[in-house]
């Protein structure tokens, strides 16, 4: 087998001692930083995208790899143990891991967590392993027209799936492709939109758009409406009896499963990352769930727990599959580690197998050790992370400010970098505020360019038919999949919407060993309930 | 109503009809709506003004893309005053650290982005070090830390860190700043 051959070399690359300590130290400052309540994984790469920028290029990806999946962890520790809503793609383990954790539970619904990350991720990486070359094979004979349709694609799904309003999505990605116009144009070199502003010829680097967007927009948001007083973190037992029980066991190995078969497929196309696929994930449980389990839900089922977090890392698993592959990012995650690449001057995309093909399969590689190194990590780290979410909100907001400020300045060692992202990041604040999503922005930013190069490539091949952009059955098929993906997506928006907002009916009396030991942190319920009124 | 209910008054649609908060917060909706609008305006113009070179061989030049972007913004921003017109609010996110029932806090906004714009003048004169010590700890005080000087100080430690880290470790060339220009350590 070809790509196993690959493969092991890519081990014998990835294992060596510096790039082994280089993961290590990705998983444990992806994972710390993940786990900080407010910062999702992509704010943890943004973030953190300034300890690469003087790695040689194997290292920054296998650090990038590791950072990637650690926040990707991280998130659900978050939403287990914090006594408020988490973050959209980690929200639905938030759905029964927090009920479970208020239960006297919360070992219980970690450890599925980890291991069920544990289990998808791998997996899903050895798909990844094996599908990945065969696509990058068939996507070289692809033709800028096709391209042009992936990305159109691409953006309308992320434009319109991302957030809880089309139109938003839209605009949201509008704002994007704005900011990716300005600069000089590759083409005929003429400037767009700098405003005679030297330093904008260069263009706005999608860097400064993820961490304004996400850091110092969300801070800003966050800052408008603190939640004041203590923090509170549900407690978790120490003793690594309670871990897991056989029982628990028995419930979570088919929800793994299922979370991944679930979460790879979604995560590989452009319907909205890992949101999607937790949904999914967690509707499926709820559905299969039988008698004891079933009237476990909606009050700490583990069985939707394991999905979910399945569902999750192996959708981001399967996000790198078109990133790798075709070069294109479908999340806002994606669209930072794409700069990044672009920064070290590899064009992620079908040529990356064969012409770095070195870097490519030490960075698969050290997916698998990641994956590894976190479960390792985790289970034994839990104290720590408890500790970590007990941060003072103040601290905590200011330190993502200065690290912002670190990023931004680090791009060019430039203040007007500075100020393009505090710029950005009062957009960010004005987004959240009024139910925008950000992450189309981010990846409008970034696949802007790549869309217009792409038009104008099959422009001048065609002589200027506009007929050409549908002239191969690949461009056609994938106008059709697209219509089916929006229509489909949308569909699944409202399911999801209606059932957010109808936890499940769970009739009272059932299960009362379970309700006995919570009250150990007051319930969101009458929190939530002045709101409606 | 139920107990536990994210969306108020059983929203069945994704975008629901909130209960009508402040006036000034939906003027605030409009607004942001109507700046997206003028900014795809705007790009429109503005791409009419892009020099096309003479002669370049390309069919579709460098002003045909920025039309379609602007195109686009104006169509959303469009539907999306629509929706307001119609009552379709925006939902505000949710977030671990956000209080849904709290009033926005301008002044605390406000605060820190007067906190985070002293870096542009701090960081060339004062050096890094000291322009983290004041956005970590401005930022802390101004989110409501306990103690000022303690703030200030896990401030100033956090700079020295990522100064040594990231300047001296990573060679970043951060600007150590004329109080510690003279450790060799810092001096990159």
């Amino acid at each position: 087998m070809d790509s196993l051959t690959a493969l092991l070399e890519g081990f014998s690359t990835a294992l060596q001692p510096q790039y082994l300590l280089t993961a290590l130290f990705g998983v444990f400052i992806g994972t710390a930083v993940g786990v900080l309540p407010g910062i999702g994984p992509a704010m943890t790469v943004a973030l953190l995208l300034p300890l690469t920028y003087t790695l040689d290029p194997t290292g920054a990806l296998i650090l990038f790899a590791g950072i990637y999946y650690g926040g990707m962890y991280g998130g659900s520790t978050t939403s287990i143990l914090l006594n408020t809503p988490g973050e959209s793609a980690s929200i639905v383990t938030a759905l029964e891991g927090n009920r479970m954790a208020k239960a006297g539970r919360g070992a219980a619904a970690l450890a599925t967590a980890a291991i069920g990350s544990f289990v998808a991720g791998t997996v899903a990486t050895v798909l990844l392993t094996f599908l990945a070359p065969g696509i990058a094979r068939l996507a070289v004979q692809l033709g800028p027209a096709d391209y042009f349709a992936l990305i159109v694609v691409a953006f309308l799904t992320v434009g319109a799936l991302l957030g809880s309003s089309v139109p938003r999505g839209l605009v949201s990605l509008g704002l994007g492709l704005v900011l990716g116009l300005v600069g000089t144009e590759v083409l005929s070199g003429q400037q767009r939109y700098t405003f005679g502003i030297r330093s904008l010829a260069d263009g706005i680097d999608v860097v400064l758009i993820a961490v304004g967007l996400f850091a110092v927009g969300e801070t800003l948001y966050v800052a408008s409406r603190l939640r004041h007083g203590s923090v509170r973190v549900i407690p978790v037992d120490r003793g690594w009896r309670t871990w897991l029980t056989r029982d628990d066991l028995r419930r979570s190995w088919k929800p793994w499963l299922r979370g991944t078969a679930i979460g790879f497929p979604i995560g590989t196309i452009p319907a909205g990352g890992a949101d999607v696929a937790t949904f999914l994930s967690y509707a499926t449980e709820r559905r299969l769930a039988k008698g004891e389990a079933r009237a476990e839900f909606g009050r700490g089922a583990i069985e939707g727990v394991a999905g979910p977090e399945s569902a999750n890392n192996a959708a981001a698993a399967g996000v790198l599959v078109p990133l790798l592959t075709l070069g294109l990012p479908t999340t806002a995650t994606a669209a930072i580690i794409i700069s990044a690449f672009q920064s070290y001057g590899i064009r992620p995309g079908p040529l990356l197998f064969e012409n770095q093909s070195g870097l490519v399969w030490a960075l698969i590689a050290s997916l698998y050790i990641g994956n590894v190194l976190l479960i390792v990590l985790n289970l034994p780290l839990v104290g720590m992370w408890v500790k970590v979410l007990r941060i003072p909100r103040p601290y905590l907001y200011g330190g993502i400010l200065a690290f912002a400020g670190l990023g931004a300045y680090a791009l060019h060692f430039n203040v007007i970098d500075t100020v393009t992202l505090l710029a950005v990041g009062l957009v960010g604040f004005l987004m959240r505020r009024y139910g925008y999503p950000v992450a189309p922005m981010v990846v409008g930013g970034i696949l802007g360019p790549m869309a217009e190069e792409q038009l104008r490539k099959s422009m001048a091949i065609s002589q200027g038919d506009v007929l050409y952009l549908v002239h191969s059955p690949f461009a056609i098929v994938a106008y059709g999949t697209l219509a089916v993906i929006v229509a489909t997506g949308v569909w699944l928006k409202r399911r999801r919407a209606r059932l957010e907002s109808s936890p499940a009916p769970v009739p009272t009396g059932a299960l009362p060993a379970v309700e006995a030991p919570t009250a150990s942190a007051p319930d969101r319920g009458p929190h939530r309930r002045e709101t409606g009124e | 109503m139920t107990d536990v209910a994210p969306v108020p008054s059983g929203a069945s649609a994704p975008e629901g009809t909130l209960p009508p908060r402040s006036p000034v917060r939906s003027a605030g909706e409009y607004v942001f709506a109507g700046a997206g609008l003028l900014v795809g305006i705007g790009t429109i113009a503005g791409a009419g003004a892009i020099r096309v070179p003479p002669g370049s061989a390309s069919v579709l030049g460098p002003r045909a893309f920025p039309y379609a972007v602007g195109v686009l913004l104006v169509l959303a921003a469009l539907a999306v005053l629509i929706g307001l017109l119609r009552g379709r609010r925006g939902l505000p996110d949710d977030g671990e650290d956000v209080d849904p029932d709290a009033r926005t806090d301008w002044t605390t906004v406000a605060k820190l982005v007067v906190v985070f714009l002293s870096q542009l003048v701090l960081i060339d004169l004062a050096g890094w070090p000291v322009a983290v010590a004041v956005v970590f700890g401005g930022a802390a005080i101004a989110l409501g830390a306990k103690g000022r000087w303690a703030a200030l100080g896990i401030g100033l430690a956090l700079g020295l860190v990522t100064q040594f880290v990231f300047g001296t470790w990573l060679g970043l060339s951060l600007p150590a700043g004329p109080a510690l220009n003279w450790i060799p350590i810092f001096h990159g």
